[in-house]
């Protein structure tokens, strides 16, 4: 979920949106003051050390000047237990907080995690950082430069006085050019929308969003709410690579992507049954470009993301792992989230035997 | 007398000076102080926190996110988040050419109150299609996220557990007081030709009985575990691959000068939430009414009672066409569109109507 994806190498053009406007800075839009996030989720990046936090309980998205510019050589990090020591400065046990993602600034390469405080809905959202020798420091959110955006939520009908029961669960972020993409899953209907918000946040353009669809090999379409995706270019095109919840990865390109649309995602892999796919990451390695994909069932895998063009949609039923190629890494077990560190290096989240570690490890 | 007096004043001035620094915790201001040291008005802010450490009574973890500050000479801690009953706090001060000043603080457990139930699960009916999207499960009181998938499963008719039934995510979809999930069936697995369908085969047969297990170990957002464990159990019918039919919905309408309900019954069970949510009423106007609702009897129809008495005229009753049955097949649309027929390209989010009269 968490990657910084305006990777060097791959940047997406604009796409649902008229051109945004460039600000001196990015962090120029944001005003200092208490930044009031009910929870903290998904995490990605923008330049010039703006975090960006999907807040689903409040159905928003905010940006948070981290003040975290300082260019820094990439050092391995490695925090053993980490969620029993999040936990304990936060003054609870580790039975008792959420990890929810891990996103690495990719200029101080400190990595970050958002963590909800408490089980149940008053639980408190906490943003913590840890640097290369492992020390955590949580992001006061009292006095911060921020800015957010509300991202619509049809209310009930008809009534009035009744809470809205709906809610979106922000699944991924990213950010690249200029605008935030975030994917979201109702908790009432089954759908998916990819929703484009143009940055500097302005109240009056919460952007535009496009549903995306499955086309089952050839015959069925449905709605196919997006578990995680990728911003990537293929065949030169940009393009928005996802996982379904029903476990196809799709390629669709980011030109589709025009309001009010449906959006027919190409399936060029299938991961088979009980897979629920957690994060990717692009990088290069040896002149060739790779993804990572962490799933819960089959471990973390690579993907060669060379030629991701030639492999046309799956549209036969097919026995297992069709599509795209892939290996499984072994080294990698129970990776709950990732983030890119630098070109070799990745940060993961693994859960063990005794909780969860951070490790840093080299990318495959 | 006199003799007295400065033995007093002595005394008093001897304990002032060199009564000893002592570590207390203070439940009222919720908060750890180091006291007695005079030395503390010359400690520097940035190293509070190596000459008053609190943190939780284990080895190796950070200490805890707090505030310090100096009041009347004394270093004070307030943590940010209240002490959690059942853990355990260790307040160390570190005052120069003395030896370490430690107190522990022993939260007691909170009393285990189990009260919290399941109070509902949707759809309500027995009978489910095979296609069947998703349960609503509606809690008594607001429930601890992060479990929701080890507390659940599905039984087969001999009382097995079914293999990786519903859609588990990391985010569990609650409502936002926390006292309902939704339970996604795995798409998967529904889903026509996908592989997942092949390897694990659809979830519901139809022909056979299931129950949905709720165990009563699940805990609510106090940490305490429900009263008791709750079963639904159902059998399952054909798939349902039908869009729903607005055209089949009967309208029983309301009097005029009155505030009696108005009542629409549809063929077929629908969705709890979104039925709740996606019918309005308005007026000739387009005005929608205010007003109350309730849901009937195994989501088979929808009742509206208007806050102020109905008018003569024109109404119609407005449907969003996210408005889906129970195997999410929606409005004109179904679950699945098979492509052998005719796909439109745009979206069709346009509201769906059916106009009546009031007399």
């Amino acid at each position: 979920m968490a990657t910084f994806r305006m990777t060097t190498c791959f940047v997406l053009a604009l796409a649902l949106l008229a051109t945004p406007c460039f600000a001196a800075s990015l962090t120029d839009s944001l005003k200092s003051g208490k930044a009031e996030l009910k929870s903290a989720g998904s995490l990605a990046f923008g330049p010039d050390g703006v975090l960006f936090v999907g807040d689903s309980l409040a159905g928003a998205v905010f940006a948070i000047d981290t003040q975290d510019r300082t260019a820094t050589q990439s050092a391995s990090v490695e925090v053993k237990g980490l969620s029993e020591k999040i936990a304990a400065m936060l003054g609870t046990t580790a039975d008792q907080i959420q990890i929810n993602d891990v996103a690495v600034n990719p200029i101080s390469k400190k990595t970050y995690v958002s963590v909800s405080r408490g089980l149940g809905p008053a639980a408190s959202p906490v943003i913590l950082r840890i640097d290369s020798t492992g020390k955590l420091e949580a992001l006061s959110m009292d006095n911060v430069k921020h800015s957010s955006v509300a991202i619509p939520n049809p209310a009930n009908s008809s009534t009035s006085g009744r809470t809205n029961p709906r809610t979106m669960a922000i699944t991924d972020l990213a950010f690249v050019e200029n605008q935030v993409f975030v994917a979201g899953l109702s908790n009432e209907e089954f759908s998916s929308t990819l929703r484009a918000i143009p940055f500097p946040f302005n109240q009056a353009d919460k952007g535009t969003s496009a549903e995306i669809w499955h086309a089952s090999h050839r015959r069925f379409e449905t709605n196919s709410p997006i578990r995680t995706f990728l911003p990537y270019k293929v065949n030169n095109q940009d393009t928005i690579l996802a996982s379904y919840t029903c476990t196809p990865l799709v390629k669709f390109p980011v030109s589709s992507l025009k309001p009010g649309t449906k959006v027919m995602g190409t399936t060029i892999a299938e991961f088979g049954a009980g897979n629920t796919p957690l994060d990717m990451i692009a990088y290069s390695k040896g002149g060739k470009n790779y993804i990572l994909m962490s799933n819960t069932s089959r471990g973390v895998m690579k993907f060669s993301a060379d030629g991701l063009e030639k492999f046309d949609a799956i549209t036969q039923p097919v026995a297992d792992k069709a599509g795209v190629p892939y290996e499984t890494i072994s080294t990698l077990t129970g990776v709950v989230q990732m983030d890119r560190l630098d070109a070799d290096k990745a940060v993961v989240l693994e859960r063990t035997a005794s909780g969860l570690d951070l490790r840093t490890v080299a990318l495959p | 007398m006199l003799l007295l007096l400065v033995r007093g004043a002595l005394a008093a001035y001897l304990l002032l000076t060199f009564q000893s620094p002592a570590v207390r915790y203070d439940s009222g201001l919720n908060a750890f102080l180091l006291e007695n040291w005079p030395g503390a008005a010359a400690v520097t802010p940035d190293s509070y926190g190596e000459t008053f450490i609190v943190s939780v009574d284990a080895a190796d973890v950070p200490p805890l996110l707090g505030q310090y500050r100096l009041e009347r000479g004394v270093l004070v801690f307030v943590p940010q988040f209240p002490l959690q009953p059942g853990v355990r706090y260790r307040a160390t001060a570190r005052i120069p050419g003395s030896s370490p000043i430690s107190i522990v603080i022993d939260v007691p457990k909170a009393v285990v109150k189990a009260t919290t139930t399941v109070e509902r699960v949707y759809p309500s009916t027995n009978v489910l299609p095979e296609n069947q999207l998703k349960f609503y499960i509606h809690f008594s009181a607001a429930m601890a996220r992060g479990f929701a998938y080890d507390r659940i499963s599905l039984l087969d008719e001999s009382g097995k557990k079914i293999d990786a039934p519903f859609l588990e995510l990391g985010e569990e979809l609650w409502d936002p007081e926390g006292r309902r999930l939704t339970l996604f069936f795995d798409p998967g697995r529904i889903k026509r030709g996908l592989v997942s369908q092949q390897e694990l085969g659809i979830v519901l047969h139809e022909g056979k009985r299931y129950t949905l297990l709720i165990d009563k170990g699940w805990k609510d957002a106090g940490g305490n575990p429900l009263a008791e464990e709750f079963r639904k159990t159902f059998t399952v019918g054909g798939p349902d691959r039908k869009a729903v039919n607005i055209k089949s919905w009967k309208i029983r309408k309301p009097v005029a000068g009155s505030r009696s309900t108005l009542t629409v019954e549809f063929p077929e069970a629908l969705d709890h939430a979104l039925v709740g949510r996606e019918l309005d009423i308005v007026d000739s106007s387009g005005t929608s009414l205010r007003g109350s609702i309730s849901i009937g009897s195994l989501e088979k129809s929808w009742t509206f009672t208007p806050e102020i008495p109905w008018k003569k005229g024109a109404y119609e009753l407005r449907a969003g066409s996210v408005l889906a049955d129970l195997a999410g097949n929606m409005i004109d649309r179904p679950f699945e569109i098979d492509r052998f027929e005719r796909v439109d390209q745009v979206l069709d989010r346009s509201i769906h109507s059916i106009s009546f009269k009031v007399d």
